[in-house]
């Protein structure tokens, strides 16, 4: 029983609180406080819920009930069963516990919170004084019990009674049990009534004390003050699309805050993306600076020049310089005979070089080849480098023949043999043709021993020195060679030898036939050679000749003709000269050859420059004094010469200084006639404008006059286009016409209706008139719409040029919409020639400024007045920006275009 | 030769004029600007319309620069003559300028006296350095007018009619008795052009590198210096003539002929751009305004007309007679006739031209050209003895632009600017009346509606096509003649169908409006107001 009273005054208080939140409730439960004392004496046995309900239902509401309790329906319930099972008084000998007879343990779990809830009831109702009057009646009942308890303790152990009543107080604090002796003052009604419901409370209560639980309370209490049905959940889809648009809501309003940012890159006319480079060192102080000495070099280097005392002679005037630089004597000298040493070795071997390029001698250099081919091949064996050095020159050479099948007969020379055929030439062509042949195989072989292909190499060499002059001169070569060879034989032919069986007759006279055939084949292919030769010659010659006529059109003065024909000769000569180096007999057989043709020219042509030269520098001479004539008298000129344009032709009229004039006459005569030679002596090339020229300082003879033109001529000139107007008018018309032609008139188709005659009566049908009637209209809009439409004298051609079409724009650039308005943007020219250098810049600027390698980071939030103005004047604010980031370090601040 | 110098009497020559800074600034500005820009206001497109403010801002700021940058880098202003009290400024002898003048202008009045070799005529490089001056009777000469220093003189010995510079003074070309020839400054003859024939007038355009001539037959050629390539070869079917000149502006060579009439011709167009009655006479001469926009002629019927080629019509007629005409850079109009000449200006206001200087030569001598010389105060006469050189105060543009024409140029001034004058050189297609007009939208293509016949061949050549299609055979009858001919009439409807209605089309539209034309004709002004307003 004390522990039932303790927990009651435990959980007194927190009720307590509850109440006083929630002043409403209060007095019902007031209410339901006396109700269930009196309940407690009308309890009767359980009846099933639907019997129960079945009841209520017939027996209509107490006006007791009539306070609005149906709500709660622990209230309604008992509160009907009160009134169906009135009559029964007596509550179960069990309920009541007045006997004890059942143990009460058993109800505990039951029990504990409806009581506890009535217990809290009571307490709350009457505060304080409620409580101690329940507390006294609990009390009472607890101190019987305790009473005898001690007692019963006090007798046992022979104890004061005081020991065990402390120990108890404490202990009651602990021990829960049964709240409340049953009794009819006490009443549990729910075991009494059988209704095992549990409210709400029943399950808060035992959460009292922890944490939440005030709040869990408040909960519930406001559930109770405002019951509202709680509908069903919505279907997931909905409520799936419900929470899609809360969440759009919220993302749209998160993302409003980057408009004004993304309007600005808009609108913008240039962005940039650039960040400031690091480009590490900028100058070489900073680069020096960093330096720090690593090797031992470096650190000596820098011990000397971080000297202190070297520094500190810098950093004076530097005259200790000079002290520290000292030297000895002994160091000098030894450092002059050093050099002096050097300089002669360095002067003997140049000395030495010289000689050995001096030698001219074939077999020192062949000597010398072989010495190197054999150093070089000792140090193949030697030295692997060497050796790979040398087989890539090999493998170059080879890929190099193949490539150019230099030795495959492809030279022109080789051509030239091959297409005379082999079997007419001789031993020597036919074992170099062979030989070249050799060469391309060796080269083109796949080389498998560095021997062999050294070796070729070699000889390649030796045989390219010998062609590599060039095809003329390696035929002119040959064809020496060849000379002398036969010449040889000639020369050996002569000696016969005197004893022996060859002196027999029969057997001189079979060899003599025989040198003869030899010396007629010899003479033969020595004439061949000649003519060979010859032919090279000549198409040397019509070379120069070509020349020499190519530049015969380029004559202006006689200075200028003599040039070339003094050029000529000189060339001539030069052939000769070399044609004279190579060989005598060719030059001799030259001039004896009959074609002689280019050499004659050559002649002709010399002759020519000499027979020029005189002339050419008299005339000059003569122009020049004319010049000079007229400078020295100035005072002639008033009165000199008049001379009239009359058509073409120009004439001279006498003026009244006749002396200077006969004197210049004479002057120009003398060069007119000379000129006249010269014409003759020169090419028929210029003749018509020599005959022009010379016509023209033959006009300028004395015995010519000017004649006015008469009157009637002068009035025919002046109005010679009178009826210029009339003409243009016609003209202009035709041009119309050409352009918008005049529509047909409507003709009347023969045979078409004439025989009724009605149609001649009726006149054309109307639709024909119609039609006649409607192209005139549009010719005459057309004509209107010309731009020369109002200018009588004007005819402006409105002939589409096709070629121009295409700098004009076909269709108007997407964001226009008008033509004006894209013809005037365009009105002002953007390049360097039409702006100054501030302007370009800015006009031009491309979209999007960034320098290559710059990453594009994304757009980064910053605040932007959404109602400034747009900046244009970019630049500056960029500079600025460019400034600001360079003050707070690597701050990346690239703009991202949206 | 000798350099005669004139001694003269004083003469005022008057200080630029200052002008309010600001007023001035603005009117540079508007020039610099080149017209208005559109108005943005009325844009729909809202993003268009902030693109095209930014632009015109720039375009504002780069007017600006440039007004500033022309204030202060070009200082000097050219003055003219100014009479005093019952002075008249055409009264002013050559004597009296020279008096006045330093010694370097003094030097530019000579006299170069050749009888011998025919009336000469001459040409001067763009910057105004380089002097070609052709004889009739084949002498040809460089002379650098600089130092007056001859380069190179050479005799042909042939007709020599006209002379002109190429690009630079390092070639030049002369039309001689059958063919032109282009010769280098050393006189090494380079090129004969004998597809021209027989030239009379050579000119070149700079900026197409394009030499134009006109031939004995009046044929115009065009060809290309730097290809060689011809461009143009057109018969202009109005006789001989002599009188040719090329509009600085655009390039259009304009031709004067003997009936009277000016044509203008571009190389890409075998008829004439504009074909113009200038003159009841022949037309003497012929020379442009270096903005183009200003044309004088002269006709034999003694009158000297001057054009406003904007509107093609005569901004004035000046009494007298011309063999010659030139205008200066500053827009001085010199004309000679014989051994006169006359130089007339338009400093007032008013755009009439008015007397300015005048100069006589020594009697008897025939002037053949006036040329004033580029950036100089100088006039250039050729004429039948020689050529002279007088001063004209006020003739030249006072400030040189080096990228243009550069007097004082290196020789690798000179290359640098002949490369980039080949890489900026013009196609001949960009040549026409208004060069403005490039880039712009093409002018709307006068497409003239298909005549009648040539839509009803139309119509007839698509029935045709369709009537020889074969028809699929089909089963069940459905090939029957009567159906198949029944198809085939539905297919030739078909067809004629959007022809038809086409036609329809325009003569409704037609019918409407000449309705709307008679009903305004028909009705007196009075009853209008009761005439049917019509529902739009």
């Amino acid at each position: 029983m004390a522990e039932k009273k303790s927990k009651s005054g435990d959980s007194g208080r927190p009720n307590n609180k509850r109440n006083q939140s929630m002043s409403k409730t209060l007095p019902k439960d007031k209410n339901n406080n006396k109700k269930l004392k009196n309940k407690r004496k009308r309890t009767g046995p359980r009846l099933p819920n639907a019997l129960r309900k079945e009841v209520e239902r017939l027996n209509p509401l107490r006006p007791s009930d009539s306070e609005g309790e149906e709500i709660d329906s622990d209230e309604a319930e008992f509160g009907n069963g009160r009134d169906v099972y009135e009559y029964e008084e007596e509550a179960p000998p069990e309920e009541s516990r007045r006997n004890r007879r059942f143990d009460p343990v058993d109800n505990l779990e039951y029990e504990l919170p409806d009581e506890f809830e009535d217990e809290i009831v009571s307490s709350d109702d009457e505060e304080d004084v409620g409580r101690s009057d329940d507390a006294n009646l609990s009390d009472a009942e607890a101190e019987d019990d305790e009473g005898r308890h001690i007692r019963m303790l006090q007798e046992i152990t022979g104890m004061p009674s005081e020991t065990f009543q402390g120990k108890k107080r404490k202990k009651g604090d602990l021990v829960v049990s049964e709240a409340y002796p049953e009794s009819e003052f006490n009443p549990s009604h729910n075991v009494g009534d059988g209704d095992g419901r549990i409210t709400i409370q029943d399950l808060l209560d035992p959460l009292h004390g922890k944490a939440g639980y005030s709040k869990l309370r408040k909960r519930t209490s406001q559930m109770e003050r405002k019951p509202m049905s709680i509908q069903a959940p919505l279907p997931k889809p909905y409520r799936e699309k419900l929470e899609r648009k809360v969440a759009y809501e919220q993302s749209k309003k998160d993302i409003t805050k980057w408009e004004p940012l993304v309007k600005r890159n808009r609108e913008a006319p240039t962005i940039y993306f650039d960040q400031d480079l690091d480009l590490g060192f900028s100058t070489v102080g900073a680069i020096a600076s960093e330096f720090e000495p690593r090797t031992e070099f470096e650190k000596k280097i820098a011990s000397l020049v971080h000297d202190d005392k070297v520094k500190e002679a810098h950093e004076k005037d530097g005259a200790r310089l000079l002290e520290l630089n000292k030297t000895s004597i002994e160091d000098e000298k030894e450092r002059r005979d050093r050099i002096a040493k050097m300089r002669s070795l360095l002067f003997r071997h140049e000395i030495k070089q010289k000689h050995i390029k001096k030698i001219k001698s074939k077999t020192y250099h062949r000597l010398m080849k072989k010495d190197r081919a054999k150093a070089t091949s000792a140090q193949i064996e030697m030295d692997p480098e060497a050796a790979k050095e040398q087989a890539m020159k090999q493998e170059f050479k080879r890929a190099e023949e193949r490539m150019t099948l230099k030795h495959k007969n492809s030279s022109k020379w080789a051509k030239r043999i091959l297409q005379r055929g082999l079997t007419t030439q001789d031993e020597g062509t036919r074992a170099a043709i062979s030989e070249q042949l050799h060469q391309h195989a060796l080269l083109t072989r796949k080389m498998n021993s560095m021997k062999d292909g050294s070796s070729s190499e070699e000889s390649s060499d030796e045989y390219d020195d010998e062609n590599s002059v060039g095809s003329d001169q390696d035929k002119e070569n040959l064809l020496a060679k060849a000379k002398e060879k036969t010449l040889k034989v000639f020369e050996e032919d002569d000696e016969v030898p005197n004893t022996g069986v060859l002196s027999l007759p029969f057997m001189a006279r079979g060899l003599k036939k025989k040198r003869d055939a030899a010396v007629e084949e010899a003479r033969l292919a020595l004439q061949e050679y000649e003519s060979s030769s010859k032919q090279m010659e000549d198409s040397q010659g019509i070379e120069d000749t070509k020349e020499n006529s190519m530049k015969g059109r380029m004559v202006f003065g006689a200075v200028q003709l003599q040039a070339p024909g003094a050029n000529n000769v000189s060339k001539s000569e030069k052939t000769y000269d070399d044609s004279d180096g190579e060989d005598d007999m060719e030059t001799r057989e030259n001039i004896d050859g009959g074609s002689h043709s280019g050499n004659d020219m050559q002649n002709q042509v010399q002759n020519g420059s000499t027979v020029l030269h005189p002339d050419s520098e008299t005339h000059d001479y003569s122009v020049f004094k004319s010049f000079d004539d007229i400078v020295k008298n100035p005072g002639a000129k008033t009165t000199y010469e008049v001379a009239i344009f009359a058509s073409d032709g120009w004439r001279k009229m006498k003026g009244s200084n006749k002396e200077t004039a006969m004197k210049k006459k004479q002057d120009l005569l003398e060069p007119a006639s000379q000129k006249k030679d010269l014409e003759e002596a020169s090419g028929d090339s210029d003749t018509e404008s020599e005959g022009q020229m010379v016509d023209g300082i033959l006009s300028s003879g004395p015995t010519q006059s000017y004649e006015l033109p008469s009157q009637a001529d002068l009035i025919r000139h002046a109005f010679a286009g009178d009826d210029v107007e009339e003409d243009f008018d016609k003209h202009k018309m035709e041009i119309l016409n050409e352009e918008n032609p005049e529509p047909e008139k409507p003709i009347v188709l023969p045979g078409w209706g004439q025989w009724t005659h009605i149609q001649q009566k009726k006149g054309l049908p109307s639709w024909m008139l119609r039609e006649h009637e409607n192209a005139k209209k549009t010719r005459q809009d057309a004509l209107k719409k010309r731009k020369d439409a109002h200018l009588k004298n004007v005819i402006i051609s409105e002939k589409v040029d096709k070629k121009a079409e295409k700098l004009h724009t076909k269709s108007l650039p997407f964001p226009f919409t008008s033509k004006d308005v894209f013809e005037q943007s365009i009105r002002m020219p953007i390049g360097p020639e039409f702006n100054p250098a501030t302007a370009i810049g800015a006009l031009n600027r491309p979209e999007v400024v960034k320098k290559s390698g710059t990453i594009i980071k994304p757009i980064k939030f910053e605040e932007v007045n959404p109602h400034e103005k747009a900046e244009y004047g970019n630049e500056q604010k960029h500079l600025s920006k460019k400034k600001e980031v360079g003050k707070s370090s690597k701050k990346n601040r690239a703009k991202a275009k949206n | 030769m000798e350099v005669k110098q004139e001694a003269g009497a004083p003469e005022k020559i008057k200080p630029p004029t200052k002008l309010e800074d600001s007023g001035e600034l603005e009117i540079r500005i508007k020039k610099y600007l080149r017209g208005d820009g559109a108005n943005l206001e009325a844009l729909q497109d809202k993003k268009l319309r902030g693109q095209l403010t930014v632009r015109e801002k720039l375009y504002g700021k780069s007017a600006e620069a440039a007004a500033k940058a022309e204030k202060w880098l070009m200082p000097s202003e050219g003055g003219f003559l100014e009479a005093e009290g019952i002075e008249k400024t055409w009264r002013i002898r050559q004597e009296s300028i020279a008096r006045e003048v330093d010694i370097s202008s003094s030097r530019n009045q000579y006299d170069i006296v050749l009888p011998d070799l025919g009336p000469y005529t001459l040409d001067f490089t763009s910057s105004g350095r380089y002097m070609a001056a052709a004889g009739r009777k084949g002498h040809l000469a460089v002379v650098d007018m600089k130092n007056l220093s001859l380069i190179k003189e050479i005799q042909v010995r042939e007709t020599v009619r006209d002379v002109v510079f190429l690009h630079n003074e390092l070639f030049f070309a002369a039309a001689q008795k059958k063919y032109p020839y282009i010769y280098n400054r050393d006189g090494i003859e380079l090129h004969c052009l004998k597809e021209h024939g027989a030239v009379l007038k050579l000119q070149f355009l700079k900026n197409h590198f394009l030499l134009a001539s006109i031939n004995k037959f009046g044929q115009l050629h065009y060809q290309d210096v730097t290809t060689g390539g011809m461009v143009g070869n057109f018969r202009t079917g109005l006789g001989r003539t002599d009188v040719m000149q090329v509009n600085p502006f655009n390039g259009v060579v304009a031709l004067g002929h003997s009936g009277g009439t000016v044509t203008m011709w571009k190389p890409t167009s075998s008829a004439p751009l504009v074909k113009m009655l200038c003159h009841r006479g022949p037309v003497a001469a012929l020379a442009f305004h270096p903005n183009g926009h200003i044309m004088a002629t002269s006709g034999k019927e003694r009158k000297i007309k001057i054009w406003d080629l904007r509107k093609f019509e005569v901004l004035q007629t000046l009494p007298g007679h011309a063999n010659t005409l030139d205008f200066s850079h500053k827009g001085l109009l010199a004309a000679a006739t014989g051994s006169f000449v006359q130089i007339s200006g338009n400093f007032s206001e008013s755009q009439s031209y008015s007397r300015y200087m005048t100069h006589s030569m020594a009697k008897g001598y025939q002037i053949k050209k006036l040329l004033f010389r580029p950036y100089e105060d100088v006039l250039g006469i050729a004429h039948s003895m020689g050529w002279s050189s007088i001063l004209i105060p006020g003739s030249g543009e006072p400030n040189f632009d080096s990228w243009v024409a550069n007097p004082f140029e290196t020789s690798k001034q000179r290359r640098e600017k002949e490369v980039r004058s080949l890489l900026d050189k013009l196609p001949p297609e960009t040549i026409m009346l208004d060069p403005s007009k490039i880039g712009t939208m093409k002018p709307p293509s006068r497409k003239q509606k298909p005549t009648k016949q040539e839509r009803e061949s139309e119509m007839e050549a698509a029935v045709a096509a369709v009537k020889d299609m074969p028809i699929k055979k089909k089963t069940k009858g459905r090939s029957k003649p009567s159906k198949s001919a029944k198809k085939k009439q539905d297919i030739i409807v078909r067809t004629k169908r959007p022809f038809l209605e086409q036609q329809m089309k325009e003569e409704e539209a037609l019918s409407r409006k000449k309705q709307k034309a008679s009903e305004e004709a028909e009705l007196p002004k009075s009853l209008q107001r009761f005439a049917r307003k019509k529902a739009t």
